[in-house]
């Protein structure tokens, strides 16, 4: 019923549709009557007939039909005269229905049915369709029923395509017959049909949809086909390793316990349990990471079952990360030693991801972990600060190779028909005069094509991307924040993009063993990304800047410092991604909004008696049910973080009430908003 | 294909339709301050006359011939509701007796009396009585009866179907769901599979079509959206594209359309701007954690929040769009403004044109005499009154950060005289009567 006009009526017209309402109110009742005593009648259903041309959204009497149907099948032994004599009238009175009102979902249904009875002449369902097609050429009912139409009597693909390059050529503005293309075309692309193969195809869609776009450039249809395919040229639907911690050729060095060592070229790690992380970064999720497709190759004993484990929200079995946890502390002594460590993703399939491809090639990685049997007692815990004892990245130095590759070159992706398309846009968008759609195309193709160039000129885009998008923020207000978000993205993958870049955001904390600090403070980012290339850092000041969530940051499972101070951070809610951080042992969340308001999420995020288990019986949800109840948000977070130093000032939520809560929530915790706690 | 003609016809028609709304326009940017105040007032009077008078006329007995009279109820009740009245009890006691005659015996609601129990009349039907409230509403709704209907419409590929042997899409899903969300009767047998059905009505666009395969579509992807929050599986959407194409489906004429290249039409008022905030709010607080939460839980803690001094460091750095933060013109409507501070931590940037948006449905799908249409020079309707006023109420509460935060004046075109009672915007009944009812239904359990 939506968007489908009502007249409204004049006094004169009133009287008649009084009239017409009584006579159908009539029907209605005898039709009711005639349903619920099953009755199949000629006369009975004859009824039914007119009240459907009369109104065809009487779905009630659409179901009734069809059980008069079914009915009078079951009485005729299957001659196929009488059967096709008995469907064709359904798809007359299907037909004159849809004239009343092609928008009929019960009408367009009910011809499915029959159709799928076994019923059907192609030629006959085209023909009718190019009728009501013709009428409204943006019908999604029609569309809909076309594309069954089509599967059912196995149409070409090919067939279809056609006809879009006719709809299309007879109204460019047509989105359907854009959108339908795009769902023919993926189809015939994936399964490689003769003459459809991307790198030809793909490069002849974008002459033909830029025709559309540059006779007129404010007519949006061409724009979103422009979109589609530009995802058609960027994307490999194979799922790829994008990286991982520790990296090919790493060394990474190993403590047990924390320890004051000073290896100024290797990431040093020291954890109580004996273990680190394993971090496998994928370009998109998938599932079936598992200790049979990943295998590990190693001296270390105790590793052979490997449990890996995705991170991700809830309880998600496909993600983009990957961890396990790799232990260097056996019942055997074996410190002082160096390991060979060699990971090989893929060694059997069933990697697949979230759209269903396989990671087909294998890939084998190596690098050397190197056990220290410095076993220091947990050393005075001092407070950590953001401010002194930090030491500048020798740029010049080699340090950063060895801690991360930072590019891994999509070598097996065919990429030069895609460098060129994408190039060969760009030089074409440019010419387009100022528009905002044309600045926001731009600013996407530039960004793609900084995705698959060499590191050498993707500075340079990356600088044309964040102008366009300051450019659009000013020019077009109303989408402000989604530029920015934008802007956000670009200018981490800029800061991400080369050594030069990235070491000039890196330190060294003399204090923390030298652990890796990135500080991308003051950036005003509104958005994390690029966390794939950033897996090795241990420290993360992102202070001053705008950001409301840490989503992304679960990835960097070596993180165990993180600067959140002056950001927007409204809730506690918004730190979730932090419970996957095991290292996680300083935060400061100082000069945040988090308290301001309720955080009644339920208000948009309904609760649902499936997702009740959870609520607290353990210990401190019994024992201080008020303060879990008004701090639940908080609770939930705090409780799976272990917590050595918290810096909450500046906070509504901050105050005596809530410390007392911290403490409870967090026993170990030993600096609370820059003061040692008496324990 | 060989050469393309130089105006199509949906290019004349968009260029008619701005025409005329870009004559509304400068018509209102010329006239004097009594008139733009006159052109932008919603009228209040005349919109409750033509909505009582449409409920009368909908007969004493409710009579039942067309196929979708729990929706005409819906419509105009709701709309009652967000214009912040009520209907008096002979009304009232018709109603909820009508669709007491509407409800099958073995559960769900049907377009009339003896009519098939269908989803959506089903949905309209609880949406009417969750709105009309109190005990004897919510009670005339048979909640077992209902599961089991639920029960009987899904379908093995995750999905639901409108009605027995009927089609499956996704407007079936959500008006499943949100009902058995509303009546607290969601379990894993529901929800199973119905994430997967949804993602695959996901289109490359970002928006969300009927079915898979289909076109993205404004009122699809409000209603896939909403049950992808309801069963808390939202975050398995693209919710990057689903972001871009929504917001920019707002149109020069400040409107939304329904789907890429269609005209402007009031009624996406409301099925493009409350996914716009939905997927705002989710950005900026990511709501994961709150496993188990429940309304009544965070309910206790408002008023607490609220006694809390504003810090002073907080000040600084304050969202830069409240730069332009004067003194809060306009406080003498009678609208408590207290410590403005307060206000300016509880607002946000929507991401869409709020302003331009209630300028578009004031001036072009408002009736002076009552009831809103699609776009100027088409007829109103109770369908186009309801989705204007809902989005018109979604509008003015995009600026706060939650439905506690009542909006600023400059916030509301017309101003307060103009303001509209918060919905809930995965259900779209307004937020009072959904607390009453979920308050209800918890209760029941």
């Amino acid at each position: 019923m939506h968007g489908r006009p009502r007249k409204a009526y004049k006094p004169e017209e009133e009287a008649a549709s009084a009239a017409k309402a009584a006579k159908l109110r009539g029907l209605q009742s005898q039709f009711m009557a005639n349903h619920h005593n099953k009755i199949y009648t000629k006369e009975a259903v004859d009824l039914s007939t007119k009240l459907l041309e009369i109104n065809p959204e009487a779905y009630t009497a659409w179901n009734y039909r069809k059980l008069a149907v079914e009915d009078k099948l079951s009485r005729i032994e299957s001659d196929p005269d009488l059967v096709k004599t008995i469907l064709d009238e359904e798809l007359r009175v299907v037909e004159s229905a849809l004239k009343q009102n092609f928008k009929s979902y019960g009408a367009w249904h009910h011809r499915k049915w029959v159709l799928s009875k076994g019923h059907s002449s192609v030629g006959n369902e085209l023909r009718l369709l190019d009728q009501f097609q013709k009428l409204d050429t943006r019908n999604f009912h029609a569309w809909n029923y076309r594309r069954f139409v089509v599967e059912l009597t196995k149409r070409s693909e090919q067939d279809e395509l056609e006809y879009t390059d006719d709809m299309i050529g007879s109204d460019f503005s047509n989105y359907s017959a854009w959108h339908n293309r795009s769902v023919l075309l993926s189809s015939l692309l994936a399964r490689k049909a003769d003459g459809f193969l991307p790198n030809k195809k793909i490069p002849d869609e974008y002459k033909l949809v830029q025709n559309a776009i540059f006779t007129d450039e404010d007519d949006q249809s061409g724009w979103f086909y422009h979109l589609w395919l530009l995802d058609q040229t960027v994307n490999v639907e194979t799922p790829l390793l994008t990286s991982s911690w520790p990296s090919h050729g790493s060394r990474i060095s190993l403590y047990a316990g924390c320890s004051n060592g000073s290896f100024s070229k290797l990431t040093t790690f020291g954890s109580e349990s004996g273990s680190f992380p394993l971090v496998l970064y994928f370009d998109q999720a998938v599932g079936g990471v598992s200790s049979s497709t990943v295998t590990i190759d190693s001296e270390l004993k105790g590793n052979e079952d490997l449990v890996w484990e995705p991170v991700s929200k809830k309880n998600s079995q496909v993600s983009c990360v990957w961890v396990a946890r790799l232990k260097y502390i056996s019942s055997e002594p074996c410190f002082g030693k160096e390991y060979k460590v060699k990971v090989r993703v893929g060694n059997s399939p069933g990697i697949v991801s979230s759209r269903g491809f396989n990671f087909s090639a294998s890939y084998e990685f190596v690098f050397t972990a190197h056990v220290h049997d410095t076993v220091e007692e947990s050393s005075q815990e001092g407070i950590v600060s953001w401010t002194d004892g930090f030491d500048i990245w020798d740029a010049e130095s080699k340090d950063l190779n060895a801690l991360a590759t930072l590019d891994r070159s999509n070598a097996q992706m065919d990429s030069k028909w895609r460098q060129e398309a994408i190039a060969e846009e760009i030089d074409l968008f440019r010419e387009l005069p100022d528009s905002k759609i044309g600045k926001l195309t731009l600013a996407r193709l530039l960004m793609a094509k900084a995705m698959i160039s060499d590191d050498a000129v993707k500075g340079v885009h990356y600088n044309e991307i964040l102008e366009l998008y300051k450019d659009l923020m000013a020019l077009d207000s109303s989408h402000y924040q989604y530029y920015k978000d934008e802007h956000s993205v670009a200018l981490l993958r800029k800061v991400t993009s080369s050594t030069e870049d990235l070491s000039g955001h890196l330190f060294r904390c003399r204090n923390m063993n030298n652990s890796v600090c990135l500080r991308l403070n003051n950036l005003s980012l509104s958005r994390i990304a690029s966390v794939e290339k950033l897996l090795f850092v241990q420290m993360l000041d992102l202070s001053h800047n705008e950001l409301h969530s840490t989503e992304g940051l679960e990835a960097m499972q070596l993180l165990s410092c993180l600067n959140l101070s002056r950001n927007r951070i409204r809730s506690f809610s918004a730190l979730d991604s932090l419970r996957h951080l095991k290292q996680l042992r300083v935060l400061d969340v100082s000069h945040n909004h988090i308290g301001e308001h309720s955080v009644d999420t339920t208000r948009y995020l309904c609760s649902s008696p499936l997702s009740n288990s959870e609520w607290p019986q353990d210990e401190v949800g019994s024992q201080m049910p008020s303060l879990a109840t008004k701090y639940w948000d908080a609770y939930f977070v705090l409780r799976d973080l272990n917590l050595k130093q918290l810096d909450i000032t500046g906070n509504v939520i901050a105050g005596d009430e809530f410390s007392s809560f911290v403490l409870q929530v967090v026993p170990k915790l030993v600096w609370l908003d820059g003061k040692k706690l008496e324990i | 294909m060989e050469e393309l003609p130089s105006i199509t016809v949906s290019q004349r028609e968009q260029f008619l339709v701005e025409n005329d709304v870009f004559g509304m326009y400068s018509y209102f940017d010329t006239s004097d301050i009594a008139t733009q105040k006159f052109m932008v007032e919603i009228q209040r009077d005349k919109q409750l006359d033509y909505l009582m008078n449409g409920l009368r006329q909908l007969g004493p007995s409710f009579s039942s011939l067309d196929a979708n009279r729990p929706w005409v109820c819906y419509w105009i009740i709701h709309s009652i509701a967000l214009l912040g009245e009520s209907v008096d009890d002979d009304l009232e006691n018709n109603a909820i007796d009508f669709l007491g005659r509407c409800q099958g015996s073995d559960g769900g609601y049907g377009g009339g009396p003896g009519q098939l129990p269908h989803l959506a009349t089903s949905y309209a039907a609880v949406n009417t009585l969750v709105t009309l409230g109190g005990e004897k509403a919510f009670s005339s709704i048979n909640r077992e009866q209902m599961a089991c209907f639920l029960r009987r419409m899904k379908d093995t590929n995750g999905g639901f179907r409108m009605h027995n042997m009927g089609e499956i899409d996704v407007r079936a899903c959500y008006t499943a769901i949100s009902i058995a969300s509303i009546l607290n009767i969601v379990d894993d047998e529901l929800t199973r599979g119905l994430g997967d059905y949804i993602l695959s009505c996901q289109t490359y666009e970002g928006g969300i079509g009927g079915e898979p395969g289909s076109e993205a579509h404004g009122g699809y992807t409000y209603c896939g959206l909403a049950t992808m929050i309801l069963i808390n599986e939202v975050d398995r959407l693209n919710l990057d594209s689903l972001m871009n194409w929504v917001v920019h489906r707002q149109g020069v004429e400040m409107g939304f359309q329904g789907r890429t290249n269609k005209l402007v039409d009031g009624c996406y008022t409301f099925w493009q701007a409350a996914p716009c905030v939905l997927l705002q709010r989710f950005f900026s607080s990511q709501d994961m954690a709150p496993h188990g939460s429940s309304s009544h839980m965070s309910q206790g803690t408002d008023e607490d929040h609220e006694e809390h001094a504003h810090d002073e460091d907080d000040l600084e750095d304050s969202d830069e769009d409240d730069s332009d933060e004067d003194s809060d013109e306009d406080s003498g409507n009678g609208h408590q403004v207290h410590h403005t501070s307060t206000y300016i931590d509880r607002r946000i940037q929507p991401v869409f044109d709020s302003l331009g948006l209630q300028r578009y449905v004031l001036l072009c799908s408002k009736v002076a005499d009552g009831g809103f249409r699609d776009k100027l020079r088409k007829p109103r309707d109770f369908y186009h009154t309801c989705y204007c006023l809902s989005g018109l109420s979604v509008a003015q509460h995009a600026f706060s950060k939650d439905e506690d935060t009542p909006p600023l004046t400059r916030d509301i075109l017309g101003g307060y005289a103009n303001h509209l009672e918060p919905v809930h915007l995965l259900h779209n009944v307004v937020m009072d009567r959904y607390n009453e009812a979920i308050e209800f239904f918890h209760r029941e359990a």
